[in-house]
């Protein structure tokens, strides 16, 4: 039932598709819960993670997302690590996507 | 040059070399010029299709293009010669010379097009412009206004001249450009030294919600409102912004949302009082107030917020200087029946004793209360925090004298709900307060005895031993110790936080506490030290130390410290003279140790703790 795939599908909220490794996505708590087949979320059978009900996740602000998932794992143990660059105009609302990510989720489909 | 005023049409193939020479920015033309005059001064046979016969014959099209910009450039420098030519107009020119014998250097294959291109371009630039000698007038190029030109009039963007002021604004543009452009590398580094002197950074990259936060926070004026942001980012935001001391009118009003229950403003030191009002306008719903450094906040502010604001629980104001006496009646009058919490810090002109007393008579549901540096309220004031039934957290420092009968008797009085029990800086309290405090008190979890120098070792030990409440999870003593220059060692009974107490507290409460302080608890020997923090003891909930001038410290300290503490995150030990060669195991933060060498904090990179000691041990052997 769950394939542990290496990799993972995030659609964003507008339709767009990112494929990551599963190690970065699970960066992030609420990911992680909605991939865990313990949790028993539709998710986990599909290995793809919908955002489309989700305002905050838009194409633009996931693929920033996905670039943090990767640059945080570059530099897991370093010291004096560089900051990633955020565009202004998109800090906003990577903020809101952050927090939303970061906490708990909502499933949108719950297997029973 | 007269030689050619008879327009000798030469032509001739353009060699490779020419071509070469083209790409490289020399001007064939100019080389011409030179054997032109080799010709006319050695002798004569002027067969310059021999000349041109020594080369090696190359296509034909480049060729004549390339010798009819040739013969351009000679006619246009000829005329130019008659008229009389201003430095920079020759200077222009030789750079366009330039600039298209490179271009027909590159260009392999162009035909009729080109000479017109040509043309029309070389015509331009005969009918540019040339720039007017100093003292001469010329309209602005951005302003249009009349001005004199001087050797230092600045050059505008399409290449005109700016007067004085377009040509200010202009340098000050481009040096603001200069400034974003060169991004001083040791901002960043300063940086991230502090954050590790606060004990936040870890190994890594910082989250993603920090990274944002921060952008946000540097373009903090560009942001018109902040959305849908959940309370705690806001919060944070808000925290972030006060620091950096931009929480301006403009910049509150990102935080003022009708639906928040919270306001909350680290710095309010630049709201005016029509600002205040705002806030009460826009937050009517608010059970939540913060606002610190709130000095310009007047009595009809608080006249405003209690017409407006009906549910407020919790008000923490600091620095409401401006608010008198009456208003404060008057606000307790209105709303202390549903005051829960109240903190109170930096009054200086009003709230004196009586004003303490009617507080805690119109406020019976107080569960919280933080009074410090309020320089009127005395003894009388604390006495009277004694009837508040529901109190559960209490803070205190008077700079006034309270007898410790006062203290003893609050503490007799209400001990045995405090949860929280923080007495900063009464230097005269002895032994008997904390007598009061093992008889009284069954659930501390957090007790701060600070600043003290006439409580006894003897005290804090039988405080501590036997005492029915359960372990304490934060614990401050610090700076309790003998404060006499003649006797730096303290007497026989050791005052304040020593050994026997130090052994006796650990014993108490190690199995849950999590933050530990007992900087300059200077009489606290070597000995109990190393009992304490032996390595085979273990604190599994301690994170947080900080043993500053306690200075029997030494390395085998701190070595039984990582050992014992295995959750450890922050260690400050500035002024431990003994501690040396530390190896800081990974995700803990040593701050304070000195090596002149070494950077004032030293944070632990990927070594495990055991490994870390081992390495010590290896130095210290």
């Amino acid at each position: 039932m769950a394939n542990d795939t290496e990799y993972v599908t995030l659609v964003s909220s507008d339709d767009f598709s990112f494929v990551v490794q599963r190690s970065a996505a699970c960066l992030s708590p609420a990911i992680r819960r909605m991939l865990d087949p313990a949790y028993g979320f539709a998710e986990s059978r599909t290995n793809t993670c919908h955002f489309e009900n989700i305002k905050s996740v838009a194409g633009i602000v996931l693929e920033k997302v996905c670039e943090y998932f990767y640059y945080n794992e570059k530099y897991k143990d370093a010291k004096d690590v560089p900051d990633m660059d955020i565009p202004t105009e998109l800090s906003l609302e990577l903020l809101l996507a952050a927090d939303y990510l970061d906490g708990t989720v909502s499933p949108s489909e719950a297997l029973n | 040059m007269s030689g050619r005023r008879g327009g000798n049409r030469i032509r001739g193939p353009q060699s490779a070399l020419t071509d070469f020479l083209a790409a490289n920015n020399i001007s064939a033309a100019q080389i011409r010029d030179d054997y032109e005059r080799r010709r006319r001064q050695s002798a004569e046979q002027d067969d310059a299709g021999e000349g041109a016969s020594d080369q090696p014959p190359q296509p034909p099209q480049a060729t004549d293009a390339a010798l009819a910009a040739a013969h351009e450039l000679e006619e246009e420098e000829v005329s130019k010669n008659k008229k009389k030519r201003k430095r920079s107009e020759k200077d222009a020119i030789e750079k366009i010379k330039k600039a298209k014998a490179s271009k027909k250097g590159k260009k392999k294959s162009k035909k009729d097009d080109s000479d017109d291109d040509e043309d029309y371009d070389v015509a331009q630039d005969m009918y540019r412009k040339a720039r007017p000698a100093p003292g001469q007038f010329e309209h602005c190029e951005i302003c249009s206004k009349r001005f004199t030109v001087t050797p230092y009039s600045k050059e505008g963007p399409d290449g005109g001249l700016l007067c004085t002021p377009c040509g200010k604004d202009l340098a000050k543009e481009l040096k603001h450009e200069k400034k974003a452009a060169a991004k001083p590398g040791g901002r960043k580094r300063r940086k991230l030294e502090s954050d590790r002197l606060d004990g936040i950074a870890r190994g890594g990259a910082k989250p993603l919600q920090q990274l944002c936060i921060e952008k946000v926070a540097k373009h903090h004026d560009e942001i018109e409102e902040l959305g849908d942001m959940p309370q705690p980012v806001v919060e944070r935001l808000s925290e972030i912004f006060s620091k950096k001391r931009v929480m301006k009118p403009k910049t509150l009003r990102l935080f003022l949302r009708p639906d928040l229950e919270d306001v909350i403003v680290h710095d309010s030191a630049y709201l005016e009082p029509d600002d205040y009002h705002q806030i009460f306008a826009t937050v009517p719903n608010m059970k939540r107030l913060v606002l610190a450094n709130c000095c310009q906040m007047k009595d009809d502010a608080i006249d405003y917020m209690l017409e407006r604001c009906h549910k407020l629980r919790h008000i923490h104001l600091y620095a409401a200087n401006l608010v008198s006496n009456g208003m404060w009646h008057r606000l307790f009058r209105e709303i202390g029946e549903r005051l829960e919490v109240i903190k109170l810090k930096w009054l200086d002109d009003s709230f004196e004793d009586f004003v303490v007393e009617d507080m805690v008579r119109q406020c019976p549901n107080l569960q919280r209360v933080k009074f410090k540096l309020c320089r009127r309220v005395g003894a009388e004031g604390v006495a009277a925090f004694a009837s508040l039934a529901k109190l559960q957290h209490l803070s205190l420092q008077i700079s006034s004298e309270v007898p410790t009968s006062v203290l003893c008797d609050l503490v007799s009085q209400r001990g045995s709900q405090l949860r929280t029990l923080s007495l900063e800086k009464f230097i005269d309290a002895d032994d008997t307060l904390l007598e009061a405090l093992h008889d009284n008190c069954r659930e501390l979890t957090k007790l701060r005895v600070s600043e003290n120098d006439t409580a006894t070792d003897a005290g804090f030990t039988a405080l501590f031993t036997n005492w029915q409440n359960p372990p304490l999870t934060f614990v401050d003593f610090n700076s309790t110790r003998d404060v006499d220059n003649n006797n730096s060692e303290g007497p026989e009974d050791a005052i304040g936080m020593a050994s026997s107490g130090f052994k006796a507290m650990m014993a108490h409460s190690g199995p849950e506490l999590k933050h530990l302080d007992i900087a300059s608890c200077r009489h606290i020997q070597l000995g109990a030290f190393m009992d304490v923090f032996n390595g085979a003891q273990s604190y599994p909930a301690l994170e947080h130390i900080n043993i500053s001038f306690c200075n029997r410290v030494d390395t085998s300290v701190v070595a039984g410290i990582f050992k014992s503490c295995p959750n450890l995150k922050k260690l400050v030990a500035f002024g431990c003279f003994d501690v040396q060669d530390v190896v800081v195991p990974r995700h803990i933060a040593l701050i304070g140790v000195p090596r002149a060498q070494e950077a004032i904090e030293q944070f632990g990179v990927g070594i495990g703790v055991d490994e870390a000691i081992g390495r010590m041990v290896e130095v210290a052997a």
